[in-house]
């Protein structure tokens, strides 16, 4: 056991962890600098590519010899790259006992970098700074600085420091090196009764779930009998092994290391991280601390454009699913889209993730509504009842209070841009918490915010306003009372369920004459004129008219003109069709969207 | 009814805003009328043609001998009820109208476009506004008594002052039948362009339905019906080589970019006047494209260009598709009749005069509604 080291790489997005990832792979000959060719390798979605970030975790072990001449297995454990995933990104970093945290020498620390190094510090992980991109002619002006906010970060020395370059390969050996000397062999008996935790799982076709885990103490070894302490189930062992480029079956994982397993598991709900395996005839005392369950944050209804395709659609969540066990997905009905689903999210970049695996993975064209948070409403009679779409909360007369969730969210600005996010934040309600300076010229805030005012445009306006120098990390907080209300949208003085919003109600008069002239826009005259209403309860608080359409026909149709025209009405035809219908007035599917787009 | 439409593809000049196939070289027309004589052999079925239509280009560009010849090689000829020529009334001289009607032409039509000079030049007619009132008084002398007269409005600066000018000029002439159209910017027409650069514009939605409006009013005031979206006529004289389009009968057509329709196959002759000679020279039918109309796209065509015309024929389409199209189309169908858009009489669903401003519209949304497949 004392030759296995277990780590992971701690870095914001393009501070270079990918690239450095596929550095390690190679120089410790895992993968050869042919397969290089497809650079980061660890990302290897199509979606993670272009976006940048990793969605999906991944390990993989390598062999190195040491410089002491003894051989090493270095099992590198990949930890999502979004705040989304923050729980995942625990349960990885449990896994390991070192991390490497990876700066930008150019950028400096940046917000969910910090978070995740205090999740990793708050572990007892050792952590070993890198500061990368030392070959960039930028970096000449800007790496002492960097090299100061990570030693007042960690208080680290400027030697324990590692100048590196992935790209250029500059430090990788000093790394390697690092690894094996200052990151703690792991601990555990192997004799022990078996404790493993369940950090990722993926779902394969023919063999199932495939559950990736770290085992602390004791063996597993196929045809054991295990069982998931949280969830209870019990299942055989069918496959043992450990993690190269592809899985290397071994039949057998000892205290200490990392790899894999599969045992019939049908589906990914069955397993979930941070869970803890241990045999049925010889169980551990007690699971590995730090599970539960992750709950979907945000919800938005997921229609199909074609109400013919709700079965395809229930059937592609379905099989999405097997391999994203976070999203939770309800029928439900709206008079505006028919039938659909209301889908819940771990955040934002999930929901955007699922809704475009949907459509390219799935070959779905969906609707979806506008994203809104989980209330806690407790009614007259003092019961509770938690409402995840707007058009379901109960009427007001029935309503005690309205809870919503608030998160905690970090900033790490260039101090000039304070005054800025400032204002961003007071406008959406939040109230700042603190501030520390992390060097002379950036600066950390903490604020908390409710959700519901962060999931729209939070990020973009903090990018913008901040020329992209802000970086945002938030967690969760505690759902807190407020004077929230239901407002409504009316076509011509019928309510569009899928259009209705809970609201803070000093803003709502603001939002309602945002979203009525939004709609106005997005709405097409049709044969009469349009009302749209935005209305608190029986009370109309903005209002907008679309003018009936004066005339829509082409002045000639002749023998010659008989085929064009009757394709362009097809296409027409087949565009009517996947227009909503409230009442008589058609609604194209933008619209149901307008909310996100109210300030562009 | 059945009809044979003959394409003759030259004009003195081209109009900034036409996009129909012609050319200017006046040079080729006898080589033309020989190969365009040479394609009707190639067609000589059994079609026997209620209907004859001339159009462009400017058929008035043929010299009766010309036409007569031609005349002479169309089968059953004299079966025909309506024989149209589309005439330039720059290019008229009673001689060759008395000319044309002892032939057995019985229907004109002019391309008059507006009594205005200033929209005259805009449209580059060739002709002035008194030389088409000559013309018309030269087809009546002539004794023509069944006359079309096209009008055009929604021009960039017309106005509804001088649009109402143009039609009591117009109506002065008791034409047998007007065509007005809104002008439409077709691609790859010099007008197009000079849209996309924005040297023109577009009279806005709300000046083009006004005048529209105006012009449905002041014909059906002076006495005509309006029986399609663009079409007048005085009783009895609707253009019933149109109505063959308009109720999906089968037509024949020939000359170059020419589009006949024969046993559920639409067919469209090659557009350029070589390649179109060539293959007629070689033997062979000069079709560019033809296409077999489904079933589903038979009833597509039916319910709009009927719609377009003078009524979607229920019982029609509930013998030949077995569809009940009144049911199929509510609730919106009685939304339409109580709105004053559609009147449902005589088992015809038919357009009324505001709902003649929507008809797109009120298309796709009656397609968007048919059953598919049937």
């Amino acid at each position: 056991m004392t030759n296995y080291r277990n780590f992971c790489i701690i870095a914001h997005i393009d501070h270079g962890k990918s690239t450095l990832a596929d550095r390690l792979l190679e120089r410790t000959g895992r993968v050869s600098a042919r397969e290089m060719i497809y650079n980061q390798i660890l990302d290897d979605n199509p979606l993670e590519q272009e976006r940048g970030i990793t969605i999906k975790l991944h390990a993989i072990q390598m062999d190195y010899t040491g410089v002491d001449g003894k051989a090493y297995k270095l099992n590198l454990i990949d930890t999502p790259g979004h705040v989304d995933f923050s729980y995942e990104v625990s349960r990885s970093l449990h896994a390991c006992e070192g991390a490497l945290l990876v700066v930008d020498a150019t950028q400096g620390v940046e917000a969910q970098t910090i978070s995740n190094l205090f999740m990793a510090l708050d572990q007892g992980l050792e952590v070993i700074p890198v500061i990368n991109k030392i070959d960039l002619p930028s970096a000449a002006t800007t790496v002492d600085n960097v090299k100061q906010q990570v030693m007042d970060l960690i208080g680290c020395k400027e030697d324990e420091m590692i100048l590196a370059s992935a790209k250029a390969g500059i430090g990788i050996d000093d790394i390697l090196e690092a690894v094996v000397k200052r990151i703690p062999p792991p601990s555990g008996n192997p004799d022990a009764p078996l404790r493993a935790l369940i950090y990722d799982s993926v779902f394969d076709p023919y063999r199932g779930v495939i559950v990736n885990v770290r085992v602390f103490d004791g063996t597993m070894r196929e045809k054991d009998k295990i069982r998931f302490m949280n969830l209870g189930q019990t299942y055989e062992l069918d496959e043992v092994g450990v993690l190269f480029m592809q899985r290397q079956r071994t039949g057998i994982l000892e205290a200490g290391n990392v790899g894999y397993f599969t045992a019939a598991i049908r589906r990914l709900q069955d397993t979930k991280v941070g869970d803890t395996v241990t045999l049925v005839n010889n169980p551990c005392e007690k699971p590995i601390e730090g599970f539960r369950e992750v709950k979907p944050m945000v919800f938005s209804g997921i229609y199909p454009a074609d109400s013919d395709d709700f079965e395809n659609l229930r059937e592609a969540l379905g099989k999405l699913t097997l391999n994203d066990a976070a999203i939770s997905y309800e029928p439900e009905t709206s008079s505006a889209l028919g039938f659909g689903f209301r889908c819940g999210f771990l955040g934002l970049l999930h929901m955007e993730i699922v809704q475009e695996r949907l459509e390219r993975e799935f070959n779905q064209t969906i609707v979806n509504t506008v994203p809104n948070v989980r209330y806690r409403v407790i009614s007259n009679k003092n019961e509770e009842v938690w409402v995840d779409n707007p058009s379901q909360l109960p009427n007001p007369t029935l309503i005690n209070e309205i809870q919503e969730p608030f998160i905690r969210a970090q900033i790490i600005t260039p101090t000039e841009f304070v005054g800025t996010i400032m204002k961003l934040c007071m406008d959406r309600r939040g109230t700042m918490l603190g501030q520390s300076y992390l060097s002379a010229d950036r600066v950390d805030l903490t604020f908390e915010l409710p959700l519901a005012e962060v999931v729209f445009d939070f990020y973009d306006k903090l990018k913008s306003n901040t020329r992209g120098y802000a970086s945002l990390d938030y967690e969760y907080a505690d759902y807190k009372a407020g004077d929230l209300v239901r407002m409504d949208i009316l076509l011509n003085g019928e309510p569009v369920d899928a259009l209705s919003s809970i609201v803070h109600r000093q803003k709502a008069h603001d939002w309602g004459k945002k979203l009525c002239s939004k709609l106005k826009e997005l709405i097409p005259r049709q044969m009469f004129e349009v009302a749209i209403q935005a209305a608190i309860g029986a009370k109309i608080i903005a209002r907008e008219s679309i003018a009936a359409m004066r005339k829509n026909v082409i002045a000639k149709c002749y023998g010659g003109d008989i085929s064009r025209k009757r394709k362009l009405l097809e296409k027409q035809k087949e565009g009517k069709k996947r227009m909503k219908q409230v009442g008589k007035v058609e609604i194209p599917q933008e619209a149901f969207l307008a909310v996100l787009s109210l300030d562009k | 009814m059945t009809g044979y439409y003959l394409h003759i593809p030259f004009c003195e000049k081209k109009c900034s805003y036409c996009d129909f196939y012609s050319i200017e070289s006046l040079d080729l027309v006898e080589a033309f009328v020989n190969t365009l004589i040479d394609e009707i052999h190639l067609r000589s079925g059994d079609i026997k043609p209620d209907t004859i239509f001339f159009g462009g280009g400017t058929p008035s560009l043929l010299s009766p001998a010309q036409l007569e010849r031609i005349f002479r090689e169309i089968p059953f000829f004299s079966h025909a009820l309506e024989v149209t020529l589309e005439c330039n009334p720059g290019t008229v001289s009673l001689d060759k109208l008395i000319a044309y009607r002892s032939l057995g032409v019985n229907r004109l039509s002019f391309g008059v476009q507006s009594f205005v000079e200033d929209e005259l030049t805009f449209l580059t007619r060739i002709h002035t506004a008194d030389e088409a009132l000559q013309a018309m008084e030269l087809a009546r002398s002539a004794g023509f008594t069944n006359v079309n007269i096209d009008l055009m409005f929604a021009l960039p600066n017309q106005t509804i002052d001088t649009l109402q000018y143009s039609i009591s000029r117009a109506l002065a002439l008791e034409p047998d039948h007007i065509s007005a159209y809104s002008l439409i910017y077709e691609p790859g027409t010099p007008l197009y362009k000079q849209l996309m650069r924005g040297e023109v514009s577009k009279q806005n939605e709300e000046v083009d339905a006004g005048m529209y409006a105006y012009v449905i009013e002041r014909l059906i005031d002076a006495g005509y019906r309006q029986y399609e979206v663009s079409n007048f006529a005085k009783a009895g004289k609707q253009c019933q080589h149109n109505l063959v389009y308009w109720h999906g009968n089968d037509y024949l057509a020939v000359g170059p970019s020419a589009h006949g329709l024969v046993n559920q196959t639409r067919y469209w002759n090659h557009r350029s006047l070589a390649t179109w000679t060539q293959k007629v020279r070689d033997r062979q039918l000069p079709h560019a494209n033809e296409e077999l109309l489904s079933r589903n796209e038979r009833l597509i065509e039916l319910m709009f260009l009927t719609l377009r015309a003078d009524g979607i024929p229920a019982n029609k389409i509930s013998r030949e598709f077995n569809l009940d199209i009144r049911e199929i189309l509510q609730p919106d169908l009685s939304y339409w009749i109580s709105a004053g858009m559609i009147v449902d009489a005589n088992g015809v669903l038919r357009l009324t005069s505001n709902g003649y401003a929507v008809c797109d519209e009120i298309t796709v949304k009656m397609l968007s509604k048919l059953p598919t497949p049937l």
